[in-house]
């Protein structure tokens, strides 16, 4: 049956249209119930007995919930509780325009086999579909439409025989629509109502959003914030100029101060501080705002003052402290634009990760809840279980925020574990720095190859067959993912032929599909310290991609003929089969190499692979590549506990360095292949030089001990670095090197028809890319899909040959990078504190690497732990201290610190803030009254009982 | 213009029956043949009509749209007519062929209907100077059987009766800024008052008399012809005349006075037939193209 839609919409350039859309109407939708006799269905979703212990409804029902209780109760639908829910297409169409993120957690559910979540297409369906009427809005139609299927559900199900009879129980807040659903007969529930009744699991309750009508409760006579601006308005505001639209970003330190960052045309975008509660105006961190700019005699200066939200103060507004900021320093030079929040365009909250502030009220159901994230306010939940959720971490999502509340009110969603534990802790840097590692649904699953998985003749037919050379891979000790494998061989004529053998990832990764979408998604696999999160499923990561020894394998090869002076003669790639003869660790290999008794096939080409990676180490480094240091640690792990009981810093092997030269050399000849046949869209990795002014503090060190660091140049710099070295002092030039490496910028990936400046400066290369590690980086997929489509082994797909949408990618791939980095960083931080939380207390040496104001900032290359020694204390009246900014010097009571100095510290763990926990550094050596502190005895026994607490 | 080849004796016997009030199809003088009308056609213009008459057949669409009022008359609407000589009409038509014809009839369309007096072109102003709606009536000829115009402008007339323009609202900000807001209700539009729109009554000057709604055998008997168009209530807004033959004074009188009665009587059945038909709403079986 065909009906029309038709609807009015108005273009972009301010026309206006009317659209008609055929609609098909159909009699072959089918419900989805086991118990239906009439569909003609092949599978079902629903169950038969859908039971659930209900005081309200004691029979087996199926739930179908409105729009809104999907929107705001997205959380009690996750339950793994919940089950048997009809999602009508109308609710899906609904949620979907309105909120992109509930949107997809809906489809999560929907997937999910086990929850038996049932898609009824109701606007396809003949007997279901309405027309809109005269005088309906569209919400008023949604809702008949709802109500008219859940009376088509009711009857349907009633033609099943009595015993196996099935009730439908709409679930809506709209009482409007809750009226009218009763008049026609059906069973109908608040959420609240029915959550409620669920006498067996009480804690669902907890999980419930606080909707409007529970806010009325709370309401007290006082109105705290000026009201928010309607959406009209505030677009109307942005288009003439009153209002500024950009992120709102809190302050770290200072919760009553926030900045907002303005985009502007092109790259000028300017920041507008924003300050005290009634200017924040209930905005949160990361949403997107619309602000006014006060005049000009109202703007301040950013205030220096560290304010922590201390307490649970009920709604007063806290006059002092807004006294206080306002006392900062008021020079005119330091003013700056200053604005207040008049709206909210769009609210970025995601579920926040924190801890419980229980009220001081005895069988109080309100608690405050206090995020990891100091950037975020803190937020009123009820509960009933504080008692449980006390001492846990847990996930609170924020539902509202009224204006007479001085918290935003959210809702329980669960419990991450109780805090201090490693897994919980782990969940908790995963959350916090957004990197997804849930389980891979069964849609990224059902695109993995069936196992047993063989090559089969097809594969073999348009691959080289590489199965007879010695190849071998060499990676660091317990790795399961191997992405590289080598060989080198001698050829006739005297040369040599290197090959370096990639996992041919995208030879299982098809673009598009829900495999291909989520590595997009989650960029790169996450190492963190004692667990790993892949960025393809495990049986590609650890199984078929990886290039274990003995077991043939598909690669994607680079292979060289290189002359005796280790230049390139040639260059091929092309698609294989290889089959590995060993797979080592740097040691063996090393071992290998240096055992002049071995003389295996693998060892010789080894050899020659070393012999061979010397010399374009050395021309690399002629050329002007940097090497730089940075502390890295490791963590020697009980297999057991799983607790670090040692750590060390990262060694370094020639055979490190073989594989990372080879490497380089594959990256940098594949960036140039694809560059040459996609000049427009080839997806490259270029390292910016930094701006003169980032040395400034590298050059000043230096001549603390009177040296010249030249930085003009890579060249430059990486001689002068080479040059740099003091008698007596051979941590200096690893110092001043790791020193280099914070004035670097952040190597980035780009694509080349968005951008001109391809130079990588660390590599001294002009064109690089990132080829060798499908398995853990996605920008290296895409480089294999380039290639291969370069050497026509594939065909290309749309979305690669886009340059915007390939630009949009590398942001991705950027982010993700940067926010895994840090991930990994909060981890070996984390594993630090374990690690001297279990050693009690140290006394180690170590070296300023940085003097600050009121502190420095000490290394103890032992650890590669980096602390700050702070010489002001909130309890003790500050020493002397004069700080010299050119030196930099500080000098204290008479001592004055430099760069470098060597000076000895106590280190303990600092757990005053369960949430915040840290290592704090105190001085011992030089000693200086009043600042230093006597060395703690090493007494393990009693501190450790102490600090295990 | 499609035309049929008439022999001198068919010709004389056309002549004759004129005289005596009798056509060839039974019709008097002042007769039109069988006229259907259906309105909301297309649905993907904002009014459309399809109207029968004989085998005539023609198909007009509206379509509005915003646009800019002209200088001269910042606080009008105004309508643009299109038509188009399908080649399905006659094979004459093929190529170029219809775009003379085309030409010609949206001339005297915009002559007839494009002014304050047929259609309320105020109704249509949204913005003075600024925004107004733009009516792009397209009439499409499907056959040509005589009486062109006749047919053309009852099924504008319906078309524009069928009309419905959706709702919009100017909103303004402090600052003058002017932002143009449409309703999200479908069923929120505007709708034209055609009361005043008129109808052509073309006459042919067949021998002595003169004939309503001509075949295209009697049009080929008649040397010319007189193109009047009549309001509701008898008053004529336009005359023309087309055709290579002269007309006396007297007989040009003569033709307005049967035009003007001829046209009132039209308006009447045809306003109630729209009004009946819409009252039907969304029950009405809908005919189509291929009842």
């Amino acid at each position: 049956m065909l009906k029309s839609k038709t609807f009015v919409k108005k273009t972009r350039s301010g026309g206006i249209m009317k659209i008609v859309r055929e609609h098909y109407l159909r009699d072959d939708i089918w419900c989805g119930s086991e118990v239906c006799t009439e569909c003609k269905q092949e599978e079902t979703v629903l169950q038969k007995d859908a039971c659930i212990e209900s005081n309200l409804c004691s029979f087996p029902h199926y739930l179908l919930p409105d729009t809104n209780i999907v929107l705001s109760q997205i959380d009690i639908l996750e339950d793994p509780l919940i089950k048997n829910v009809i999602i009508l297409q109308t609710v899906l169409q609904e949620v979907r325009h309105r909120s992109a993120p509930i949107y997809k957690r809906l489809k999560d559910i929907l997937h999910d086999k086990e929850k038996h979540f049932y898609t009824f297409t109701n606007e396809h369906h003949r007997e279901t579909y309405i027309e809109r009427e005269q005088g309906e809005s569209a919400n008023d139609r949604n809702d008949r439409a709802i109500r008219i299927s859940t009376k088509w559900y009711s009857d349907h199900l009633n033609n099943t025989p009595t015993d196996k009879r099935l009730k439908v129980v709409l679930l809506t807040n709209d009482r409007g629509n809750k009226e009218k659903a009763e008049e026609s007969g059906l069973l109908t529930y608040r959420c609240e109502e029915y959550v409620k009744s669920l006498i067996a699991n009480p804690e669902l309750v907890d999980r419930l959003a606080l909707t409007n009508d529970d806010k009325n409760e709370i309401t007290s006579s006082k109105v705290l914030f000026p009201e928010h601006l309607p959406l009209s308005r505030i677009q109307s505001g942005i288009k003439s100029g009153t209002f500024q639209q950009g992120t709102f970003r809190a302050s770290r330190d200072n919760y009553l101060e926030a900045t907002v960052f303005v985009h502007g045309e092109g790259d000028d975008s300017t920041e507008v501080l924003i300050q005290g509660l009634q200017n924040l105006n209930r905005a949160v961190h990361q949403d997107l705002v619309a602000v006014e700019i006060l005049p000009l005699n109202q703007w301040v200066a950013p205030s220096s003052v560290v304010l922590q939200d201390e307490g649970p103060k009920e709604d007063d507004v806290t006059e002092e402290e807004e006294a206080e900021l306002k006392s900062g320093p008021s020079g005119a030079a330091s003013r700056k634009p200053t604005g207040r929040v008049v709206g909210i365009i769009k609210r970025n909250w995601r579920p926040f990760c924190g801890m419980l502030f229980l009220s001081q009220i005895k069988e109080a159901t309100r608690h405050l809840f206090t995020p990891a994230d100091r950037r975020i306010p803190r937020i009123r939940i009820e509960t009933r279980q504080a008692a449980t959720l006390a001492g846990q971490r847990i996930m609170v999502a924020i539902d509202g925020w009224p204006k007479h509340s001085r918290y935003p009110n959210g809702h329980f969603v669960r419990s991450l574990g109780s805090a201090g534990d490693k897994e919980t802790e782990t969940e908790v840097l995963l959350l916090e720095h957004d990197v997804p590692h849930q389980d891979f649904s069964q849609a990224v699953l059902s695109f993995l190859p069936k196992m047993p998985w063989n090559i089969t003749e097809e594969d073999m037919a348009v691959r080289e067959d590489l199965r007879n050379l010695t190849v071998c891979s060499v990676d660091p000790p317990g790795c399961t993912d191997i992405d590289d494998a080598l060989h080198c061989r001698d050829l006739p004529n005297g040369n040599q032929e290197v090959g370096v053998h990639i996992a041919d990832v995208s030879h299982f990764i098809r673009p598009g599909n829900a495999m291909d979408l989520e590595a997009a998604n989650r960029g790169t696999t996450v190492y963190l310290t004692g667990r790993r999160i892949d960025m393809v499923p495990e049986l590609l990561s650890s199984n078929l991609c990886s290039l274990r020894s003995s077991v043939e394998r598909l690669a994607f090869s680079c292979i060289w003929e290189i002359n005796d002076k280790a230049e390139i003669v040639k260059t091929r790639f092309t698609k294989s089969v290889i089959n590995s003869k060993a797979s080592l660790t740097y040691a063996e290999a090393q071992m290998r190499i240096d055992d002049a008794n071995m003389n295996d096939d693998t060892t010789k080409s080894l050899r020659g692979l070393n012999r061979l990676a010397k010399i374009l180490k050395k021309r690399r480094i002629e050329k002007g590549a940097l090497t730089l240091s940075s502390p890295e640690v490791r963590f020697h792990i009980d297999s057991e506990t799983h607790d670090p009981i040692d750590l060390q810093t990262k060694e370094l092997k020639e055979t490190n360095s073989m594989v990372e030269e080879f490497m380089l050399l594959a990256n940098i000849s594949v960036a140039q292949k694809i560059y040459d046949e996609f000049s427009e869209c080839a997806l490259l990795r270029k390292h910016p030089a930094p701006p003169p002014s980032n040395y400034d503090i590298l050059n000043k060190a230096a001549k603390s001990k009177d040296m010249v660091i030249h930085t003009d140049s890579a060249k430059a710099l990486a001689d002068s670095l080479d040059a740099a070295q003091v008698d007596g002092f051979p941590y200096f030039n690893t110092l001043l090197r790791i020193l280099a490496t914070r004035c670097m910028m952040q190597a980035v990936y780009f694509c080349s028809g968005m951008d001109s400046d391809f130079h990588h400066y660390g590599l001294a290369s002009p064109i690089y890319t990132h080829f060798t590690s499908p398995i853990r980086r996605y920008s290296d997929i895409i480089v294999h899909r380039l290639l291969a489509v370069a050497i026509g082994a594939d065909s290309t797909y749309p979305d690669l040959m886009d340059k915007h949408k390939q630009s949009a990618l590398c942001n991705n791939l950027n982010y993700r990078h940067k926010m895994a980095q840090y991930a990994q960083r909060a981890s070996v931080a984390y594993h630090t504190q374990l690690f001297f939380k279990s050693r009690g207390i140290l006394n180690e040496e170590g070296f300023i690497l940085f003097v600050r104001k009121n502190a420095i900032i000490v290394l103890i290359p032992k650890f590669g732990l980096e602390g700050t020694v702070f010489f002001e204390n909130k309890d003790k009246p500050s020493p002397k201290l004069i700080f010299n900014e050119e030196a930099p010097s500080l000098t204290v009571e008479g001592h004055s610190f430099n760069m470098f100095d060597k000076v000895k510290v106590t280190i303990s763990l600092d757990a005053s803030n369960v949430q915040h926990q840290k290592i704090r550094m105190s001085l011992v050596e030089p000693v200086i009254s009043g600042v230093s502190v006597a060395p703690s005895e090493p007494e393990p026994e009693v501190k450790r009982a102490k600090l295990d607490r | 213009m499609a035309t049929v080849q008439v022999s001198e004796a068919e010709k004389v016997y056309i002549l004759h029956g004129v005289r005596d009030d009798l056509r060839v199809d039974g019709r008097g003088c002042e007769d039109y043949r069988h006229m259907e009308i259906e309105t909301d056609m297309v649905s993907n213009t904002d009014g459309s009509a399809k109207v029968t008459l004989g085998h005539t057949d023609v198909l007009v669409g509206v379509k509005a749209e915003m646009g800019k009022p002209r200088p001269m008359v910042p606080d009008e609407g105004y309508l643009e007519f299109f038509v188009d000589c399908s080649a399905n009409a006659t094979p004459e038509f093929e190529g170029r062929g219809g775009d003379e014809l085309g030409m010609e009839l949206s001339n005297t369309l915009y002559k007839v209907f494009n002014n304050r007096y047929s259609v309320d072109l105020k109704s249509l102003c949204i913005s003075p100077g600024e925004h107004c709606w733009v009516l792009y009536v397209d009439v499409l000829l499907l056959q040509c059987d005589g009486n062109l115009f006749d047919a053309i402008s009852v099924a504008i007339k319906a078309a524009l009766f069928n009309t419905k323009i959706p709702k919009v609202h100017i909103s303004e900000d402090e600052e003058g800024g002017k932002e143009i807001e449409l309703s999200d209700d479908p069923y929120d539009c505007m709708r034209l008052n055609v009361e005043n729109v008129p109808c052509i009554v073309t006459l042919c000057k067949v021998g002595h008399r003169h004939v309503v709604d001509a075949t295209l055998q009697e049009k080929a008997c008649s040397v010319a012809s007189l193109i009047i168009s009549v309001t509701h209530k008898g008053t004529v807004t336009c005359v023309r005349k087309v055709g290579g033959g002269s007309l006396d004074p007297e007989s040009i009188f003569e033709m307005t006075e049967t035009g003007k009665r001829v046209g009132k009587a039209l308006h009447a059945p045809l306003m109630a037939l729209l009004q009946e038909e819409e009252s039907l709403g969304k029950k009405r079986q809908k005919v189509g193209f291929l009842g």
